[in-house]
Formats: structure tokens, sequence, C-alpha cells
């Protein structure tokens, strides 16, 4: 809902900018921890976008890698294991299942929930940057 | 387009915040558990067509988005006033059953079993699924996730897909299963009760043979004696998908039994300033704070609140064992938080089991899986037994089917009271004329664990937040410690 559902916005935009390709797969989830790392098992490459409710600029734009979550890897969850342990879980189990590249982008959101069906301009604005530099990022791995 | 804002500010992602009050003693006076849950589906799906509600409820939550959807999947039934072929009925069931063997194998193997296999004092760094695999070996942990991956893929079968299935639809399911789909589906389900019977005894070669670990599970500063709720079928069998819900008292005696849609005559909630998640509570007893006993209307609904409700199993494997904790702990009801984990472990089997009856039922792959709703719509309760307590739907609407009023009671919620003294009684132990413990973390964290709250989404933590934050009071509200996850 609202900003919050921006990664899903922007997937979105993604398929529209995205001729269609064989190799290349979108998906839209609501979820986190193991659930998220089996649906990236699988591919070669993939881009996670996401939101984080911060005290940052609202639209601030942010690319991670799974190295930077390591610290988390060790949280305390009473309902998941988180993104970071997961990973680690099925590198060591399952790791020629696990993308060779993984890269995650954020946009931050402001952490006042507000329940609505668009984006705020900042973010709106946000999304269409972050579209148009992933679209440019996929075609490259074609070429 | 509507706008809800919600104020003051908060996030549903990530964050179990636990403050705790000292006494002039420096002693616990009181623990609160504040769970930041939002309660904006029950407003933002207000002018949504109800037959949406099973696809949007089940973003509820990423790791049980199964229990919403067929808990408001039933609602739709009661909305409609129509009754589901027998067909529907069992391949819902055995999609949650799938769901439960899913949900249950993570939960020991990746959130409390690290307590037990590594020690609830092991170095944190190993106290996770990553120190679990390391000892039991990493074909313990393939198996695992394969176990986990394939019930997964029964709920594919049936519901469309591994993550938020969508099946469910007023009078029934959206399709049948084929035969094909059925003999894959029982060739898991024989597999998943062999690895529910292997779980059980690790189980017991770790757990119920360490005198450490018995005396934990079985010590009274882990025990809130409290009522008790869980659904049941008509031989007061434990069942997650369907029956009556049945409440017993602290010492195990009926209060109540009625058809879930009853349910307003028995619970209320009450109101806390301090969270925004309310305290169900028994109507008929009254709210008396976060204490226990008969004259509380606290209760559990947990995996061993269902057990403790219950009369029996109704799968031979889980029979037995049913018959098994209850000896072993030599009294019925067991109040002991810790001893949760051993009735989940019982309910996967019993899961399991039900999945391999389900798929080798003689009706599964009928191709009849839907009556056709002709009644005008206006209001229904659905409710399933998530596998952290019962799960309760209830939605209004207008002739045409418009939502006009939602209501919901998840499974944690029925436990908020509980969990917060269960965290009192933990801090206890480790907090004494002011002097807090290094492993109050540790010693909280299994507290509240073991009812697997559901609240976190941990994809949304940054490096560097952490989602457990202990606020340590004095008795002139100063801050004494301030604990993160670090």
């Amino acid at each position: 809902m609202g900003d919050d559902g921006v990664g899903i916005y922007v997937v979105r935009i993604l398929k529209g900018k995205i001729p269609l390709r064989a190799d290349v797969e979108f998906k839209e989830l609501s979820l986190g921890g193991l659930r998220l790392v089996e649906e990236i098992l699988g591919y070669e490459s993939v881009f996670i976008i996401d939101s984080i409710a911060s005290s940052g600029t609202v639209g601030r734009i942010r690319e991670f890698t799974p190295q930077q979550f390591k610290g988390t890897q060790y949280v305390s969850s009473p309902h998941d294991t988180n993104f970071a342990t997961a990973l680690e879980l099925y590198k060591k189990l399952e790791a020629n299942e696990v993308p060779k590249t993984i890269r995650i982008f954020t946009l931050d959101i402001s952490p006042e929930f507000t329940f609505t069906e668009a984006l705020s301009p900042p973010v709106q604005r946000a999304a269409l940057e972050l579209a148009e530099r992933i679209a440019l990022e996929v075609e490259q791995i074609r070429n | 387009m509507k706008t809800v804002t919600i104020n003051p500010v908060t996030r549903l992602e990530g964050h179990g915040k636990i403050s705790i009050f000292l006494n002039d003693e420096g002693n616990v006076e009181n623990a609160y558990f504040q769970v930041p849950e939002l309660r904006g589906f029950e407003k933002f799906c207000e002018g949504r067509p109800v037959e949406e509600m099973p696809d949007i409820t089940s973003r509820i939550c990423g790791v049980c988005p199964e229990a919403h959807h067929i808990a408001s999947t039933k609602a739709l039934d009661a909305v409609f006033h129509v009754e589901p072929p027998p067909a529907a009925k069992k391949l819902r069931e055995l999609l949650y059953s799938a769901f439960f063997v899913a949900d249950h194998i993570t939960h020991f193997y990746v959130l409390a079993g690290p307590d037990f296999v590594m020690g609830p004092t092991a170095p944190k760094a190993e106290r996770n699924i990553l120190g679990v695999i390391a000892k039991v070996g990493l074909e313990v942990g393939s198996s695992v996730i394969k176990h986990r991956s394939d019930a997964l893929d029964i709920i594919a079968a049936i519901g469309g897909k591994r993550i938020h299935p969508s099946c469910g639809v007023p009078g029934g399911v959206s399709k049948p299963i084929t035969e094909d789909e059925r003999n894959k589906i029982e060739a898991i389900s024989k597999s998943e009760v062999e690895f529910a019977k292997f779980t059980m005894k690790l189980f017991d070669d770790i757990v119920l043979k360490n005198k450490d670990y018995v005396n934990l599970i079985t010590s009274d500063t882990h025990a809130t004696e409290t009522y008790c709720m869980g659904t049941l079928d008509e031989q007061n069998r434990v069942n997650f998908y369907d029956g009556k819900i049945r409440v017993v008292d602290p010492e195990g005696k009926e209060f109540a039994k009625y058809p879930p849609a009853d349910y307003q005559q028995y619970i209320s909630e009450h109101v806390e300033p301090w969270t925004y998640l309310k305290f169900p509570y028994l109507k008929k007893i009254g709210w008396k704070g976060l204490i226990g006993g008969k004259d509380s209307g606290v209760y559990k609904a947990t995996p061993l609140a269902r057990l403790n409700v219950a009369e029996g199993m109704a799968t031979p494997i889980a029979k037995a064992e049913y018959k098994r904790i209850y000896e072993t702990l030599g009294h019925k009801p067991v109040h002991s938080t810790l001893a949760t984990h051993w009735a989940r472990l019982i309910e996967l089997v019993y899961a399991a089991e039900r999945m391999l009856e389900l798929s080798q039922d003689s009706e599964i792959t009928s191709p009849n899986v839907r009556t056709i709703p002709t009644a005008i719509p206006d209001e229904g309760v659905g409710a399933v037994e998530a596998p952290r307590g019962t799960l309760i739907h209830h939605y209004k609407t207008d002739a045409k089917g418009m939502v006009k009023g939602v209501n919901l009671i998840v499974a944690t919620t029925n436990n908020h009271a509980a969990i917060s003294m269960s965290i009192k009684q933990a801090a206890e132990g480790v907090i004494k004329k002011g002097e807090v413990s290094d492993g109050i973390l540790n010693v909280v964290e299994m507290a509240f664990r073991a009812y697997d709250p559901c609240y976190a989404c941990a994809t949304h933590t940054l490096p560097g937040q952490m989602p457990l934050h202990i606020k340590i009071f004095s008795k002139n509200g100063a801050v004494i410690r301030d604990i993160r996850r670090p």
C-alpha cells in the first residue's frame, strides 16, 4: 500500500519497459526470509527492489549487496529467519541454485504509514528513475 | 481514492519492543510486549469486493499467507451462505495440512531448534539454523529444506503457486487436481510422515533425554496458567481446518464450546494505551489485567493450548505422541511455555499423516469442487487454526457484496496477554535487585519464541537495525538498560 509497495510499482514499470524476453522473469512478492530466497533460486542474476522506512530523504535510492546484510545474519526474529541467514543457508545446502549476482535496490520511504493506492510524488519520481536505471542494466546483461 | 493515515508513526515490519519496569527493590514489577501491528487491513478493505479478501488478506503475512487465505475463503462461504462440496473442503484441508507441515518444520529447525540443538547459552553467532546445520550435518539440513519445499509444491499444485496461493472462492476452490497430481502429493506425503517421525526422534534425543532441557520445559518459571483455546472436530480431536472452538479452564475443565460464528458472544477485546494490539479475553470471566488463573479472562491459543483442549489426535502416530506428552509430563493441561515446542512437533506428525490420508481419499480428485452461490451476501465468519493459534475473519457486506466491515482476530492477538506474562516471568529470572544478567536477551527470546508470534518481515532491516529491543526502567521511570540485538 502506498509507498510501501514501491518495489511492486517499479517491477510493473519494468514489465512495460523491457521487451518480452525468455531469459527475463518478473515477480511481485510480499514476503521475506526463507520464502524470498526460495523464490530467487535457480536464476543467474537477481534484482530485488523494495522500500525501506527511514529518517533519510524520502525517495533516496540505494543499492546493496547481500554481503552488506551479513551483520543482520544473527538477528533474532520469532517468526522467520531473515534474508541474510536464509541466503547463507542455501549457499551451504544448494550452492548451485543460488544466483551468482544478487543486487538489492531500496527506496527510502517515510516511517509514517499512509494507506493509499498511489505513491507519494518523491517516491514516484524515484521509482521512475530506478526503473530507467534497472532497464538499462538488464539490457546490458543481454549485450 | 481513499487515504487513511495512521498516526503516531510506526510500521509493521520488524520491531519486537519489550519494556520492563522494576520496583523499588530492583526486581521486575511489570513487563510489556509491544507489537506495532497494523490493523490497517480491517480499514482499507472497506469498499472492496468481498471476493478479493482471500487474496488481499493473504498479504497480511509473508510467512503464513495460507492461514489467512483459507480463513478468508471460509468467511466467503458464510457471507454467500453457500456450502462447498466435500471434495473442495478436502482440497482446502490438504493444502492447509501441507502449509502446517512447511510451517512447523520451519519453526522447529530454523527458529526454536537452535535454542535446543545449540543450547540457550551458545554464542549468538551459532544459535541459528547455520549453527544447527553445522552440528547435525548437511544431510539433515538438506532434508529440512527438501521437505519444506515439497510441502510448498503441494500448495502450488492445489493453490496455483507456492507463494500466496490463490484457490479459495466462495463455495469451493478454483480447480480440482488430476490423478497425476494426486500421485505426486501422495508420494510427498509419505516422505513427510517419515520426516515428521525423524524430527520427533531428534527432539527425543536432543531435548527429552537431556535432564537440563526437561527441567527447563517443566519449570514453573516458564509456566503461565491460563484458559486454553483450540478448534476440535466432533470427537474433540485437534482439527486445523474446521470444527467448533473449545475453551478449557486452567485445570482442564470445559468452559465453552461454540461455532466460530458465535465468537463475539465469548470474546471481547481490551485496549491498553501503550500498544496498538488489543488483548482478547473471555467475556464471561472479564479482563482482570495481565494475570493468569481461573478468575482472569486471559487465554492462550497455541499448539500446546490446542492439545490441552483436545481429547486426542485424529491420526494414529500423532495420537500415540499425544498420549506420551501427557504421560511424560504427568498431568493435563500442561502450562509450561516451552512444552509448546513439543506440542508443535506432535502437530507436525498429525499434519503429515492427515496429508497422506487426504491424498488417498477417493473423493480428492473429484471434478466437483464448487457450489455456485445464489444467495444475497451479507455477513459471515470464517475460522481456522493457524500454526500459532485460532484465526478468525469476520466480514460484513452490502447486498452487492462490497465490504462494509472487517474484523480480524489473528492468532498472535489471542496470545498477546500470555506473551507479556511469559516475558515477565522470563525477565524475573534474570533481573534481580537491579542487576541485569547478560543472558536476558536469550531468555526473553526463548519465552516468546515458543508462541511463534507473527510480526516481522526481516528483509526490511537495514544493516545495523535490529528487531528486538528491550528497555528496562527503574521505579521512577529512568532507563536503566537499553538492549538491542547486536
